[in-house]
């Protein structure tokens, strides 16, 4: 199956399958939403293309995987924030988990069964993810987990959690985990959000019992796990949300009155100059490429654009973010969140600095 | 014809080779020799991106943009032709030395031969757009490299000026700018494609010159130091076949003309 094919059918299939969201706007809904459309798409074998058949997918080209997205966000079918976990959680799972668990577990989480979330952060813990302190002991065949994480998208909805846990000291003490939600000893309590979705949560494990079996990799692997699932975000990801944000330039150009010539261009440069160096990381990738810290300027690029964007939303439809309660405040306001998650602005200059420009130590 | 990723090392080598020693007029005659002709008649794509990439790189010139916009027009190379310039303007950029021609050189950049004429016929401008995009990538890549290599030896307080996390920072925000553009660059094919290429290049290179002189500090504001040939320079070509701000504003008018945005490279 090539790109050509593929888009021909799936935009031929999604014209005959009305997958659009109705009108409720609540994360409830949103979440929703997502698993009716990963079920559909699996179903009829879209989402499983560009995943190997070890994982229950059809296999192809990742590059498969990128065109739906980009489907999938053009046409405004699920939030590309949440849909897009899957780039990252499921190639964790192939790369980390024993194959009868990610074989056994992926399905779910491509066919729209079950959520998942990303246990990282702590409230110690955040752009120095290596000093994180959530404890696992083990205790003969399994582990007993206990601490704290914080910002965990999507918790309350999950069924499972990637988690990072403390075995030893330093980078190589840091052990990964695939843990039920539902196991005794969690607590999930929701966060509120500036912007109004509240699709964070902070998360206490209490002596949570982890089977042996379910942790990913080795002892000590925790690191490099969460070193290899960045450029994962930063390919398919990256894809979904630039085209995502487009259909908000176009969004606006439809609603503006405002002649901003020079805003237009600015907003509009600075998304394509994102779509361009995205569309070169997804080739490199497709021909074999590793990636690694370059993709930290995919990462510049894209937080740049998208909060340009939504600053000219803001300065081009006047009022519409301060006095009217539509999805613009919203959008706006997530926005501003696009330096902070996956890595703040400053780190991925300070990745830049060290790992491309060769600067040394700070 | 076609040619290969090895050929085309082997090219820039020779090429790097040349614009260190040969620059202006005689670096047109050096590059004749090496067949540029042939080079951009016949595989375009490949050779003028690395040709002018490295004009910016070396810090040479030469008055190639006439040749790349005569060819866009299918007229014969080798001669000029009156370009736009910002603002509604025109120059010239001569083949012959600044200091041979009559007038002299009056540009910010007075090793260019460049100067206002009183008007022209409008010419192509998609493929000189490109070619001066990659000279200003060229040139942002000397800025940020001299501002690098200061930045690595120069000490103060004690440690050197690239342990700074400010100084970091600006030549991190340098890389983004010329990464992001040399992508735009790559992916130009249309007239649009082009513009917006020329765009993100100018706004690279001015980019690396306000972080790249910063960084240099006063050493950097003497003329002894080769920053400020660069910065002329980058300052000199935003403005050659539309600027940075000048086409932004084009792209701007044009979305809200057709009130979508294009989507111009495809997976
Ligand atoms: C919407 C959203 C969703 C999220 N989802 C998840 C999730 O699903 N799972 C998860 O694990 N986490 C998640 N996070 C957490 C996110 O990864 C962290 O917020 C992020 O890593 C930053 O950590 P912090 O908030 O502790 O900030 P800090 O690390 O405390 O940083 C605060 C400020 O200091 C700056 N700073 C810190 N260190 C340096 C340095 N060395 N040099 C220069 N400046 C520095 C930062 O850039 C930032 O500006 C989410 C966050 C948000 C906002």
């Amino acid at each position: 199956m090539n790109v050509a094919e593929f888009r021909a059918g799936l935009t031929a299939w999604l014209d005959e399958n009305d997958l659009r969201p109705g009108p409720e706007h609540s994360l409830d809904a949103h979440v929703e939403q997502l698993s009716r459309v990963r079920r559909a798409l699996y179903e009829a074998g879209w989402m499983r293309y560009g995943w190997p058949a070890s994982v229950g997918g059809l296999g192809g080209p990742a590059v498969l995987r990128a065109v739906l997205g980009e489907e999938v966000a053009t046409r405004g079918l699920a939030e590309p924030g949440i849909y897009s976990m899957i780039e990252v959680l499921t190639p964790t799972m192939i790369s980390y988990a024993r194959p009868e668990l990610a074989a056994e577990m992926v399905p779910l989480l491509l066919g729209g069964r079950e959520q998942w979330c990303q246990g990282f952060s702590e409230p110690g813990s955040g752009s120095d993810l290596a000093s994180l302190s959530t404890r696992a002991e083990q205790r003969g065949d399994e582990w007993v987990v206990t601490g704290q994480k914080v910002w965990t998208s999507l918790a309350q909805y999950a069924s499972r959690c990637v988690l990072l846990t403390r075995t030893a000291p330093g980078h190589a003490g840091i052990t990964a985990f695939f843990v039920d939600m539902d196991s005794p000893g969690i607590t999930v309590r929701p966060l509120r959000t500036m912007h109004g979705v509240d699709e964070f949560a902070e998360v206490f494990f209490d002596e949570v019992v982890v089977p042996g079996e379910r942790m990913l990799g080795r002892p000590g692997d925790g690191w490099q796990l969460a070193m290899d699932l960045l450029p994962h975000e930063r390919s398919a990801c990256f894809w979904h949300r630039v085209a995502h944000l487009y259909t908000r330039l176009d969004r606006l150009l439809e609603e503006t009155s405002a002649r901003d010539e020079d805003a237009v261009g600015a907003a509009y440069l600075a998304l394509h100059t994102v779509r361009c160096r995205s569309h070169a990381t997804q080739r490199r990738l497709a021909e074999g490429a590793r990636l690694g810290p370059e993709t930290s300027v995919d990462k510049v690029l894209l937080a740049t654009a998208e909060q340009r964007l939504f600053d000219t939303a803001r300065d081009l439809l006047p009022g519409v973010v301060e006095l009217d309660d539509t999805p613009w405040r919203t959008e706006f306001l997530y926005s501003r969140a696009a330096t902070i998650y996956g890595g703040t602005a400053e780190i991925q200059r300070n990745i830049i600095a060290r790992r491309l420009l060769d600067l040394g130590k700070e | 014809m076609t040619v290969d990723a090895a050929e085309l090392d082997l090219l820039a080598e020779t090429l790097r080779k040349t614009m260190a020693t040969h620059t202006g007029s005689a670096l047109d005659t050096a590059l004749r020799e090496l067949g540029w002709a042939e080079m951009l008649t016949e595989m375009t794509d490949e050779t003028v991106p690395v040709v002018f990439r490295l004009l910016g790189e070396t810090g040479a010139h030469a008055p190639l943009v006439n040749d790349v916009v005569l060819h866009a027009s299918g007229l014969p190379t080798g001669t000029t032709v009156p370009l736009p310039y910002a603002g509604g303007t025109w120059v010239l950029w001569d083949r012959a030395d600044g200091a041979k021609t009559s007038a002299g050189s009056e540009a910010l950049d007075g090793e260019l031969p460049l100067q206002r004429v009183a008007d022209g016929n409008p010419v192509p401008l998609a493929e000189g757009r490109r070619a001066l995009g990659w000279w200003l990538a060229g040139t942002g890549r000397a800025m940020l490299s001299l501002a690098r290599s200061h930045a690595v030896d120069r000490v103060q307080f004690g440690r050197p000026l690239a342990s700074f996390q400010a100084v970091r920072h600006r030549l991190a925000e340098t890389l983004v700018a010329i990464e992001g553009a040399e992508a735009t660059l790559r992916a130009a094919e249309d007239d649009l494609g082009c513009l917006l290429a020329k765009a993100a290049a100018g706004q690279a290179a001015l980019t690396a010159a306000r972080h790249c002189q910063q960084v240099l500090g006063g050493i950097g504001f003497t003329a002894e130091h080769d920053l400020h040939r660069h910065v002329r320079r980058a300052y000199v070509l935003d403005g050659l076949l539309g600027s940075a701000s000048e086409l932004t504003r084009e792209a701007g008018a044009l979305l809200l003309r057709q009130g979508s945005a294009p989507r111009l490279t495809q997976l």
